[in-house]
């Protein structure tokens, strides 16, 4: 059952490659149909009962599926954005107008990326998650060159290293944690780990692993793919990119934080601080954003770091981390949705008007309720206002957060203090979005349609999630909460929480007020001057164009470019490499050079060729001898023929062709012999030198 | 059946190499139905005693009553001959179409059918001394392949090759000699240790292990189906078995472990790891850096070999179908551009995905599998070789396992930069040069094509494969 989960959208991305030659709109249908049903799969495993699916052999190590309450409902989060994206992309990609370019490509890898995406949501050991997730790092790729600008390339080499590197660095650390612990089944992990004395080991594989999954979650410091490649990609994509790819990174360092280390502060404060930087630096880079997609892009790397901070505090909070947990995954659920919807909108607004540039696209928003509502449901969602789900699962966060403060005192209110300000900025970045497209008035005419019908069905559907979900939180949200609670080794919430408490009430309030501050003081003063925004981006800051670049390319080249220097290919190097490289080569075949040389100084000596004239030679010889009798004997009796019939001169001929022969059969047979020799000399000198 | 057949597998492809100028074939049905007909009903033949020969001994000559010619069809050598059996076909297949206008065509693949029998003497030989002859003869029949285009570059390039395969094979001969004298015994370890250490380097130079490398990139101005299934496969990976049976047979690792014997020679293997791949990065002819990663992955296989474990010895054995399959590939996918367009330069790529799809596919297959991507093969043998690395808990073990994470990042950056350019060329892209490139001839884009799909089921079936290498090299015969 688990496995058709998998192989549907691989059976049809396959059928479909040729069918999409042909007719694009024909693979399109197709491609509909399996995702719908892909969706309907999950949501009815639900009620039916998957058993394990082991495949031992397969890979060598085997494959292993399994379907648990946190992977129910992320199966069914993460069909439900294909579906849904799949519905917008007839509109986005203009496949009803037939303005489309290389559908056929871009269809076959968004389902490849569904089958891979599911295959490590259900994998129950870290060996199949590892498979899956380097498949969907490389079939997302085309995602991201799709348009092939050449921000495009870049921003696509950028993704490509970071998943190799990644896939690399999981690599390395799986192997080191199948080293020491003998099993990589995401069950087994906690005990065999409590078990193994090697604690040092077992870090540095987690931090390697950690790297691996990391980079796919969009984790400070190598996040540096995040905010260039979802921007570039189709907006269909970029909500799949930010929306479930990142949390596949996240599901990975779940694992390692839930079942590898779990209950331990120390991975607890890594996580946490790594967490908070990447939510504070998330929010900051977009609120300096210009660029619609960019902004949500950086946005996801925010949201990302207030997920990751959940995961640290369940760290730090040991057995008592029921409120973090459910936050945990309820904020992963939400910001899968709101990025579906914000994803989808910025598309709307990308296939209308061609532009992303926040002063480009201003007030392209009035007068089209529709987009407005979903889009003012996103943000608002996004940034924690109660009465929508994001309140819900940031009330959860915060409350962990402050839990663990009650332990751990001062780092822990900073954490807090940063938490509440993250989500300041949060509402405020997502206020200049909203303000720049839904009220302030820009140059666009009335269009009389926008979207299609399925885009219209697509965005209310995901949008009207949002206030069902935070509206009856006891009814949705804690269910959720609850199916997840074994997979994250988190308490179930002992009692119902009251998420519309005054102590809740107020910290919303906080991070209401500090996003006001922002918006009217930062924004509004100093980002938007003589009636535009400015580029605040700063881009001089970059950590790729400043660390990984040049350190990628021009440090690391230096240094393997000295290696190979040494190797003959710099000039005042190159005669010290070029003798080096000589006396290897003559230690390397020193015999064949030895006979070599034998040859040449009896050549030179003893065998000196003759220097003499060939002709006054060759009269001396018996041939020759034998053929002048002959030809005397012959004039004799009077048959002297013409002089080019003289055996003489035949005889000679005959003569010299086989010394020729003879002469190239004798060196041949004598460096053979030579070979020998030394060879026989060789075992001499061995059997009287080193056997006594 | 008896052990005497295996003469038969041997002397068929030669006898068949040999009479091509007898029967003076040179139209090119003839010698196309020829040689097809020839290689086919060897590697039947070969497939047949794979599975049906029988493991005894078969003595050809007594010289003396330890210097014998006997040959005798092992695991290993069976393993070695699954390889060979398979692919030697299809590179015949693909090479009726490379050579498709080439006069001389009838020379070369006498001489192909020639190495054929060479390379199955290397894999089928029952002792040392046996198999060094069968090694000699892949040098003297494989060279004038190499400088079958007459060129002045493929005469270098044979000359090269020439030296350095004499040279080392020299070297080569005092391990034999002095194991097959008998005189093993009456010496200390350490006598024992450096004739081992010099039948190493002797039998890599075939191997590619690093100072002694060179001619492998110069030899691909070859003729395509000779760096690849030659210069990825047959010979190089004779180098390489060669060093695996004085390792695991000849001497026993026993002596060996732990000691200068192992270390001297890991040393050079895992500088050759890195070397290879650091090379191939900078290399842009497309042949030379696929020739640069074979000198890189060759040692991956020595690594494992050299770890001295039996699971480093699987590994490695491992590494060694992978490599054969997917190598072969990437060179067959270089060849049909080469063959279609003319072009040999990475950077004279751009584009070229679109007019010659499947050709691109397959080299994006290579590529992923080269680097390690599961679900393909590559990443199955790199598991492999990292655990045993692990496993063995020396410290050469864990350096490799760095080298080859890092070796596999570089493996990254050469092949990828490749199918970046094929695909997406960005702005450069020069439609016009391309309106006439078309799609290889089915008898090449076949062959690559079933490689391609051998790429990844011998991938997602590996369980099954370790089980059959790890049969095949438990409860090993020592030969001395």
């Amino acid at each position: 059952m688990l496995l058709i989960l998998i192989l549907l959208p691989l059976l049809v991305s396959a059928g479909g490659w040729y069918l999409g030659k042909r007719s694009p709109r024909g693979y399109y249908d197709l491609a509909l149909l399996c995702t719908i049903l892909e969706f309907i799969l999950s949501v009815s495993l639900c009620f039916f009962r998957a058993g394990d699916v082991a495949l031992p052999g397969i890979l060598d190590l085997g494959i292993h599926l399994t379907l648990d309450g946190f992977r129910q409902v992320y199966i069914v989060v993460i069909s439900f954005m294909w579906m849904m994206t799949m519905l917008l992309t007839r509109d986005y990609m203009g496949i009803r107008h037939g303005t489309h370019t290389h559908t056929q490509r871009y269809f076959f890898f968004t389902l490849l990326t569904l089958s891979a995406t599911m295959g490590v949501f259900l994998s129950a050991d870290l060996f199949t998650t590892l498979v899956f997730f380097e498949v969907m790092s490389f079939a997302s790729f085309p995602w991201v060159i799709q348009e092939e600008t050449d921000g495009a390339i870049r921003a696509a080499n950028t993704y490509l290293a970071i998943a190799v590197i990644g896939g690399l660095a999981a690599l390395m650390g799986l192997f080191l944690l199948y080293h020491e612990l003998g099993t990589l089944e995401i069950g087994l992990l906690y005990e065999r780990a409590a078990a193994c004395g090697k604690k040092n080991l077992l870090y540095t594989a987690g931090g390697c692993i950690l790297l691996g999954f990391g980079a796919k979650a969009g984790m400070f410091p190598v996040h540096i793919w995040l905010p260039k490649a979802h921007p570039v990609a189709p907006a269909p994509a970029s909500a799949l990119l930010s929306g479930v790819l990142t949390k596949s990174g996240i599901f990975g360092v779940l694992v390692l934080s839930c079942q590898l280390f779990r209950d331990d502060p120390v991975w607890g404060m890594l996580i946490l601080s790594l967490g908070t930087v990447t939510m504070f630096l998330g929010a900051v880079l977009a609120l300096f954003s210009n660029n619609l997609k960019k902004t949500l892009a950086c946005s996801s790397m925010s949201q990302i770091g207030f997920i990751l901070t959940g995961i640290g505090t369940m760290g730090l909070l040991g057995r008592e981390n029921a409120l973090a947990g459910a936050g945990v995954l309820l904020h992963m659920v939400n910001h899968s949705l709101f990025k579906l919807v914000l994803f989808m909108c910025a598309g709307v607004v990308f296939m209308n008007t061609e532009a992303l540039e926040l002063n480009r696209i201003r007030g392209f928003g009035r007068k089209k309720p529709l987009l407005h509502a979903c889009f003012l449901l996103g943000a608002a969602g996004i940034g924690g206002i109660p009465g929508l789900s994001g309140y819900i699962s940031k009330t959860l966060l915060h409350e962990g957060i402050v839990e663990a403060a009650a332990e751990y005192g001062l780092i822990l209110h900073a954490a807090e203090w940063i938490f509440l300000l993250s989500g300041g900025l949060t509402l405020a970045y997502m206020t200049k979005l909203y303000v720049c497209l839904f009220i302030e008035k820009g140059a666009f005419e009335e269009k009389k349609r926008y979207m299609e019908l399925p885009s219209c069905v697509a965005l209310l559907c995901s949008a009207l999630l949002i206030p069902v979900c935070g509206l009856f939180p006891h009814a949705v949200m804690d269910r959720i909460a609850a199916a997840g609670s074994g997979f994250l080794a988190a308490e179930p919430l002992k009692e119902a929480v009251s998420y519309f408490s005054l102590e809740n009430l107020k910290s919303a309030l906080i991070s209401v007020l500090a996003g006001a501050f922002v918006y009217l003081v930062i924004v509004r003063r100093w980002m938007y001057q003589k009636n535009r925004y400015l580029d605040r981006w700063p881009a001089e800051m970059d950590l790729e164009d400043r660390i990984y670049r040049p350190v990628l390319l021009t440090v690391l080249p230096e240094v393997f470019g000295r290696i190979a220097a040494l190797f003959g290919e710099n000039r005042v190097t190159a005669k010290l490499a070029y003798g080096l490289y000589r006396t290897g080569e003559i230690l390397g075949h020193a015999l064949s050079d030895m006979t070599d040389g034998l040859v040449w100084v009896l050549q030179r000596t003893v065998f000196r060729p003759d220097k003499r004239n060939y002709e006054e030679r060759s009269s001396h010889t018996y041939v020759y001898q034998i053929g002048m009798s002959i030809d005397r004997y012959r004039e004799k009796h009077g048959r002297s023929g013409p002089e080019e019939l003289s055996f003489a001169r035949l005889f000679e001929r005959i003569r010299m062709s086989l010394e020729h022969a003879t002469h190239n059969l004798t060196d041949t047979m004598s460096f053979a012999l030579l070979m020998l020799c030394i060879a026989i000399c060789a075992v001499m000198v061995y059997i009287f030198l080193i056997r006594n | 059946m008896s052990a005497k057949w295996l003469i038969a597998a041997i002397l068929f492809p030669v006898a068949a190499g040999a009479l091509v100028p007898v029967f003076g074939i040179k139209k090119r049905m003839t010698v196309r139905l020829y040689t097809g007909a020839a290689t086919v009903l060897t590697s039947v033949f070969v497939w047949v005693l794979i599975f049906a020969a029988s493991e005894e001994g078969c003595t050809l000559i007594e010289f003396t009553h330890n210097f014998t010619f006997l040959l005798r069809f092992d695991g290993l050598g069976r393993f070695f001959a699954v390889i060979i059996a398979t692919l030697w076909p299809l590179t015949v297949l693909y090479g009726f179409e490379y050579l498709k206008d080439d006069p001389r065509q009838h020379v070369f693949f006498a001489f192909f059918l020639l190495s054929y029998g060479a390379t199955l003497g290397v894999a089928m030989s029952g002792d040392l001394f046996t198999l060094y002859c069968f090694y000699e003869l892949l040098t003297l029949s494989t060279a004038p392949l190499v400088m079958h285009t007459d060129t002045d570059a493929a005469v270098r390039a044979a000359r090269t090759y020439f030296t350095v395969s004499i040279g080392g094979a020299a070297v080569a001969l005092l391990p034999v000699l002095y194991l097959t004298t008998g005189a093993a015994g009456r010496y200390s370890e350490t006598v024992t240790r450096i004739f081992y250490v010099l039948g190493f380097f002797g039998f890599g130079v075939k191997a590619a292990v690093f100072p002694l490398h060179r001619w492998l990139p110069k030899a691909s101005v070859a003729p395509t189906p000779v760096t690849a299934l030659l210069h990825a496969v047959a010979v190089v990976k004779s180098g390489v078995f060669a060093i695996i049976r004085l390792t695991w047979w000849c001497f026993g690792t026993a002596p060996l472990a732990g000691t200068f014997a192992q270390y001297i020679p890991m040393v050079f293997v895992l500088l050759t790891i890195f070397y290879g791949s650091a090379k191939a990065v900078r290399e842009t002819h497309w042949k030379r850096r696929l020739a640069y990663s074979t000198v890189s992955n060759l040692s991956y296989i020595l690594f494992g070999v050299m770890l001295m474990t039996e699971q480093g010895l699987r590994a490695g054995l491992l590494h060694m179908l992978f490599h054969a399959e997917i190598k072969i590939l990437a060179f067959f996918a270089a060849g049909a551009v080469l063959h279609v367009t003319g072009r040999e330069y990475i950077q004279d790529l751009d584009g070229l995905g679109k007019r010659m799809p499947v050709t691109c596919a397959c080299f994006t297959i290579a590529a992923l599998a080269l680097t390690g991507i599961p679900p393909f093969c590559g990443f199955i043998s790199k598991w492999n070789l990292l655990s045993a690395g692990a496993e063995a808990g020396t410290p050469a073990g864990y350096i490799g396992a760095g080298m080859i994470i890092l070796s596999a990042l570089l493996t990254a950056v050469y092949m990828f930069t490749t199918v970046r350019r094929m695909y997406f060329p960005g702005a450069r892209e020069d439609d016009t040069a391309l309106q006439k490139v078309h799609e290889a001839g089915a008898l090449m884009w076949v062959p690559m094509v079933l490689l391609a799909a051998a790429c990844l089921l011998t991938g997602l079936f590996s369980g099954r494969i370790l089980e059959l290498i790890g049969k095949a090299v438990s409860g090993l015969v020592p030969w001395m």
